[in-house]
């Protein structure tokens, strides 16, 4: 079992073409792909990649797509979620951004990008754009690590891959002492003794922002490995590093 | 010659329970009967659908039933506190008389009447003319928010609206579970029991539930009010349905109502 | 220093009144409210008139959100279907009975309020509806007293007092880049310290009794003070102002009229 996980393609075709070859070339077979959101941005043909995205063609695999920020701005300048009138990315990328965004989904699209899940429970792994607390969590390897620690415990899950910082890592956490003692108007409890095994965040990077570049993520649950992969599609030939 | 026997005493001293112990046996044809509480109470649905080899007999058929009954046959007949020990129909009945009563009680009209005294649990006889009263409502077809449940469960028991001496009743989870609730004055805690019948995930259920309160000063309206806004709508009820059906593709919903 | 720290009065004005007179019995310096002034007791409006007379500094709760903004909680944050109508009929209610000026004061509350090294807040510092509970995990406990670069989080909300202390925490992160490069740390913190001060107006710890906290800013010395008063009167005016009588019923035992939800930490995104 191998699944390749990517986020962010932002209306890139052309990488996230890329990375469907690259998927295909693996020695050993891709059972399953995750998109972690952001399927859409301001750059590229956004139409065309949700197009790609629901037409799976002769023996591909049926991609897994969740909702990301971008799609999220989407559904905020449709009135359907949060605030209306999409006030994060009025704030990031003003109105020309507000009017593109607006302008580059057709509404059926925005009908199916609905249809999207929040996230994927898959084994012991969350697989999400943010985190559980929001699609705009951006989670690094510079997030202090309480923080972390705190997403890990709300995920419910061992692994955690997201997608929002575009970021490639992977961070082990581990609580390994605290000392917890509860006073109520009855009684002083014993202490308690927190202490858990490590739990790892992982960033999946970013397949369609930097143009000529594409980068995404292979997780075999067997051996519980991510291998980081960056595929060009130009020039630079492809590299790669494994993480265990 | 069919076996009849009548039991009879005071709210929660343990008749249905004393019943119950010879119901197990399935040897020899069983019949009970629970007449007072109309065409079926939460007792006689309990029994039916712990014992389905006993039959539960309704008031209506209960004559017929009586002239045709196997030379095997055992009858119980519960006879509630509710109804009087002197009446004709009891005293034409060829049957043996057992009263469950509470340790404590040395003299009453059951002592008078019965054949033999089983010691029960531990509940108040009532004064002398100061009966309890008793409210039961069906509510079969309504299915319950178990939190909601559970939190008038603790309130009518607690005296939030009246003080009640004996609650019993069979409700339906969203889970398509039944349970049977028991709550005796005397006795600690609450007793959930969930009853050995197949899960009903198809809209709302048609067999009975329902629950049946003895007390004094019971406010019945808002008791009936708290019921009702405890139970799930339809929409919530589908949506629950789903996502159990989802859990267990294997739990198809229930087409043949249970007969009880 | 000596502070007195008290939350969710929900309305109920006598028992404001004898935490008030323990507060002045105690001698304390300087008092702060986490909120909830109003919602199911039968006097929200005598009950911020006091606030504001006294002038005590007090954070917005859950409660006085939606008087202000309209009830739209989420169901997710009451236990049943059951609390949530009991909900529904005391928001309804309260909204009705509140002066306008009143309305106006709540909406002016800030979510959170500082003093050196003390955050003070109605729920939690993500949320005033997320339920910081003693049995809470006890990283993510330490997770929401980091958050706000306080030492010190006092509470409310959960109607039950506590004082959780969270001593020797300690993380060990490694990280991993795609190029290769290992680069590990360690995260530890000194004791760090949740004071939930229980509930003025509507207890949950099963008494009847009003409950608040003292705090000793020198010593940090905790002490949780449980004070009793005529609810009889409370419950006596919630049924005379036609407020649902079962809400009578659960004051005088102790018993919040709208249990904690399922999920506690669940935040709601509305």
């Amino acid at each position: 079992m191998q699944w390749a996980i990517l986020s962010g393609i932002e209306g890139n075709l052309a990488a996230y073409e890329a990375v469907l070859q690259d998927i295909r070339r693996q020695h050993s077979s891709v059972t399953a792909l995750y998109v972690l959101g952001d399927v859409i941005g301001l750059k590229g043909d956004n139409e065309a990649v949700i197009q790609r995205l629901r037409s799976r063609r002769n023996g591909e695999l049926e991609p897994q797509v969740c909702r990301g920020w971008w799609e999220e701005q989407c559904f905020s300048l449709y009135g359907l979620t949060g605030l209306p009138k999409a006030p994060e990315l009025m704030a990031q990328f003003g109105s020309d951004g507000v009017k593109h965004l607006w302008e580059s989904v057709s509404r059926e699209s925005v009908h199916w990008l609905r249809s999207l899940h929040f996230g994927f429970h898959e084994l012991d792994c969350l697989l999400i754009h943010g985190s559980t607390v929001s699609y705009r969590d951006e989670l690094t390897p510079d997030t202090p690590a309480i923080q972390l620690c705190d997403r890990l415990i709300r995920a419910d899950a061992n692994t955690l891959f997201c997608g929002r910082s575009g970021l490639a890592f992977a961070c082990w956490i581990t609580p390994y002492q605290l000392r917890s003692t509860v006073t109520t108007l009855d009684a002083t409890q014993s202490p308690i003794e927190y202490g858990k095994t490590p739990r790892r965040i992982a960033g999946v990077g970013n397949v369609g922002r930097t143009s000529g570049k594409a980068g995404y993520a292979l997780y075999r649950p067997g051996t519980n490995s991510i291998q980081f992969k960056t595929v060009t599609y130009g020039a630079v030939r492809d590299f790669a590093v494994t993480e265990r | 010659m069919p076996h009849l026997i009548a039991i009879s005493g005071p709210s929660g001293s343990g008749k249905t329970t004393w019943i119950s112990q010879f119901l197990k046996a399935q040897s020899t044809p069983q019949f009970y009967v629970c007449p007072g509480l109309g065409e079926i109470s939460v007792d006689l649905a309990r029994i039916g659908y712990r014992f389905p080899w006993v039959q539960v007999i309704p008031e209506a058929q209960l004559k017929a039933v009586l002239a045709d009954l196997p030379e095997q046959a055992t009858v119980y007949f519960e006879w509630g506190f509710h109804l009087d020990l002197g009446s004709s129909f009891l005293a034409g009945l060829p049957c043996q008389r057992i009263a469950v009563l509470p340790p404590d009680l040395a003299q009453s009209e059951w002592h008078a009447w019965a054949d033999q005294v089983v010691v029960g649990n531990p509940v108040a006889a009532p004064a002398n003319g100061h009966l309890p009263e008793i409210w039961c409502t069906p509510l079969t077809g309504q299915v319950f928010d178990p939190p909601s449940l559970d939190a008038l469960l603790i309130e009518l028991t607690g005296g939030a609206y009246g003080q009640v001496q004996r609650m019993k009743g069979i409700f339906e989870m969203p889970s398509g579970q039944a349970f049977y609730v028991d709550f005796v004055e005397v006795l600690p805690g609450m007793e959930y029991t969930e009853l050995n019948i197949p899960p009903w995930l198809g809209g709302r259920p048609s067999r009975f539930s329902g629950i049946e309160v003895v007390g004094w000063g019971l406010e019945q309206e808002a008791i009936a009010q708290t019921l009702i806004d405890g139970c799930l709508s339809d929409a919530a009820l589908a949506q629950y349905h789903q996502h159990y059906q989802a859990l267990d593709p294997t739990l198809d919903p229930v087409e043949e109502p249970l007969r009880v | 220093m000596k502070l007195a720290v008290m939350s969710c009065i929900h309305g109920n004005y006598e028992a404001l009144n004898a935490v008030l007179s323990d507060i002045d019995a105690q001698k304390a310096d300087q008092i702060y409210c986490l909120g909830d002034l109003v919602g199911y007791g039968p006097h929200p409006n005598a009950v911020v008139e006091m606030i504001r007379s006294l002038d005590i500094p007090t954070c917005q709760g859950c409660w006085d959100e939606d008087i202000v903004e309209g009830l739209n909680a989420c169901e997710c944050s009451y236990p049943s279907q059951l609390a949530e109508k009991r909900g529904h009929l005391a928001h309804e209610w309260t909204n009705r009975a509140i002066h306008p000026e009143v309305r106006e004061y709540l909406a002016s509350l800030p979510m959170t309020l500082r003093q050196d090294n003390l955050c003070f807040v109605h729920g939690s510092p993500n949320s005033q509806h997320e339920y910081l509970l003693p049995s809470m995990d006890g990283f993510t406990a330490l997770e929401r007293v980091l958050s706000t670069e306080a030492d010190v989080l006092f509470c409310g909300h959960t109607h039950v007092p506590y004082v959780r202390d969270l001593a020797n925490g300690c993380l060990q992160v490694r990280v991993l880049h795609p190029d290769g490069v290992e680069r590990e740390h360690q995260f530890s913190t000194p004791l760090k310290r949740i004071i939930n001060v229980g509930s003025v107006g509507e207890p949950r710890h099963g008494r009847p009794n009003a409950t608040y906290v003292l705090y000793d800013t020198d010593t940090a010395q905790v002490v949780l003070r449980e004070v009793s008063y005529d609810y009889e009167r409370t419950c006596a005016d919630i049924i005379a102002k036609g407020l649902p009588l079962i809400f009578a019923w659960r004051l005088a035992r102790g018993l919040e009229f709208a249990e904690r939800a399922d999920d506690p930490s669940h935040i709601c995104q509305r």
